[in-house]
């Protein structure tokens, strides 16, 4: 499934909460969508899910414009997890999922395989209300997935989970992308957890989409230096001016290293005069700018 | 229209009821209610005891009109705030269902469990007093009891109307009970003082259109038809009954007291869920 937001812009009043904002989720891919509180992220993703329109702009389903009747049948293939939900306390996960899977259209056969697909079969009978944050987000991400969606779209899925939740939720999230091709768009404002974790980042900021791409095209885009870690076999003698010559700059020279920012253009004028004087080398790390560099490097 | 999804809405709405006892508890209310007014309803006039199914009736009057509007507007007061708050309103709107299969699910369980604690309650209470009095006059206590239905059903549409229109439950409360003020109390002595101030030359036509403007006084024009009263308590006056109120006719417009508020309500929704709720 192939989503798109054209030039889409969103007011709550006086507030704006997204402006011109133009983005695709492209088939099979994940998009992170990173952004600080406040951003519009929750409301982007309402809009891809048709739970808000736009003020302006369009939405874009493989390739048409769907008409706001045809939302209800369009949604049996996203499947969509909020950030914050309690479900119903009253309910055990069985019948949770029992009840979206009427919703969904989906055969009640589902909802025992996904509860053990998702860790919950040993307390499926039990009360959501006595459930952990953990077990509440995989019981959202079940529902999420109960019809097999083409597309899904995840709010701030790890938001209050703990880091061996957070780990057993992106692996869980990667065998279901090893077992089929899902878009998959979420959000987050903990970039360091989702990098690594996404083919493409879109960054959001006061309700502008600010960079798209790739990390590697982002970092090109944004001309974000990477940055130079020597270890050095004796002192430092003239090693720093000549990287300086070729662009390098920060230097920071210490005890037997020289550290130094390199811009993406000049990062082969460096690395060769590196290759020169590899006899006064012992290591070279080069660090790639993070996706929070990147975050930070978009005005 | 989905009959799947409106049905596994509603029923949802119904088991959360049947669970949390909501409707034994109602319904035992209203068996146990109805046999102490049944029995100690003439009480004033000196008699106590079992008096035949009219008396009776007319004495649950008085119980059913104050007691089922309230019970209505508070079941379903919350009903859409609820969702709201838990979260899972959003959760139901990304689901493959219109927001009028919500309504209609909503009403229809909550209808459901309104309906069994009315109509057991009553029920109950009518087989006890059959076994005191026998059948004689049982007809208009089965017409009263469904009369009562349909006064529940009313005032479950208003707490949808409300629930639609005001986000918080606790601001739905607030206006249901000044609603149920103003129909079960305020209304009729707005009728007195009209009928004082006009010198009681207000055409039957217009008065007649008066009464039916208020659910609660339909249902106790019902009420009285159902036991041949040809005069009706307006508050503390007597007063003929309009000719033009017959049973179709009372009935039709009560119908369109349970049809106006929902239709309201899923239009409502239907626009509030276009434009999204955070708006």
């Amino acid at each position: 499934m192939k989503i798109e937001l054209r030039n889409v812009s969103r007011s709550f009043g006086e507030v704006q909460a997204l402006a011109d904002v133009s983005l695709e989720v492209r088939e099979g891919e994940t998009l992170g969508l990173v952004g600080p509180n406040g951003s519009g992220k929750t409301t982007l993703l309402k809009i891809l899910v048709g739970l808000i329109p736009p003020t302006s702009g369009e939405i874009v389903v493989d390739g048409r414009v769907p008409a706001p009747a045809e939302w209800p049948r369009l949604r049996t293939r996203i499947g969509y997890m909020p950030e914050r939900v309690s479900f119903y306390d009253n309910l055990s996960a069985a019948e949770v999922l029992s009840f979206y899977a009427d919703l969904k259209g989906v055969s009640r056969e589902r909802v025992g395989p996904m509860l053990e697909r998702v860790g919950l079969s040993a307390v499926r009978d039990r009360r959501v209300g006595g459930y952990s944050k953990g077990m509440r987000q995989r019981l959202n991400l079940a529902q999420a997935l109960l019809a097999d969606p083409d597309l899904l779209v995840l709010d701030e899925p790890t938001s209050g989970l703990d880091p061996v939740a957070i780990r057993e939720f992106y692996d869980f999230l990667s065998g279901i992308r090893r077992e089929r091709a899902v878009s998959v768009i979420h959000s987050s404002h903990i970039l360091a957890e989702i990098e690594g974790r996404i083919d493409r980042a879109a960054i959001l900021k006061d309700g502008r989409l600010k960079a798209a791409g790739s990390l590697e095209e982002l970092r090109s885009s944004l001309n974000i230096p990477l940055r130079l870690i020597l270890s050095l076999r004796g002192a430092a003698g003239d090693l720093g001016a000549a990287l300086a010559a070729e662009g390098a700059y920060d230097l920071v020279a210490g005890n037997g290293t020289i550290e130094a920012s390199v811009s993406a253009g000049n990062k082969m004028r460096v690395m060769s005069v590196l290759m020169h004087r590899e006899s006064e080398i012992r290591d070279l790390t080069i660090r790639e700018p993070s996706l929070e560099e990147v975050f930070f490097g978009v005005d | 229209m989905s009959t799947r999804a409106v049905w596994a809405i509603a029923h949802k709405e119904f088991s959360d009821r049947l669970r949390s006892r909501w409707v034994l508890i109602t319904a035992v209310g209203f068996t146990l209610f109805s046999i102490l007014i049944a029995y100690f309803g003439t009480a004033p006039i000196g008699v106590a005891g079992f008096q035949g199914f009219s008396l009776t009736v007319l004495s649950l009057l008085s119980l059913a009109t104050y007691f089922i509007p309230l019970l209505a507007l508070v079941l379903g007061g919350g009903v859409m705030a609820d969702e709201r708050d838990r979260g899972t309103l959003d959760l139901l709107l990304a689901c493959p269902v219109t927001p009028g299969e919500i309504v209609a699910g909503k009403y229809l369980g909550l209808a459901l469990a309104l309906v069994g604690a009315t109509a057991g309650g009553f029920g109950a209470a009518g087989a006890v007093l059959v076994l005191r009095m026998g059948f004689a006059g049982i007809g208009s206590y089965v017409l009263f009891t469904g009369n009562a239905v349909l006064l529940g059903l009313v005032f479950l549409g208003f707490a949808f109307l409300l629930s639609v229109f005001i986000r918080e439950r606790s601001k739905v409360m607030a206006v249901s009970v000044f609603l149920w003020l103003v129909l079960a109390l305020l209304y009729d002595l707005g009728l007195i003082g009209l009928l004082i101030l006009s010198g009681g030359r207000i055409p039957g036509g217009v008065f007649a259109g008066l009464l039916a403007a208020n659910p609660i006084d339909l249902f106790r024009l019902l009420g009285f038809l159902a036991v041949g009263e040809t005069k009706m308590f307006v508050g503390l006056a007597a007063v003929d009954f309009p000719p033009a109120l017959t049973w179709p006719v009372l009935l039709g417009v009560f119908l369109s007291w349970i049809a106006a508020p929902l239709a309201i309500a899923a239009a409502a929704f239907r626009r509030r869920a276009r434009e999204g709720f955070m708006a």
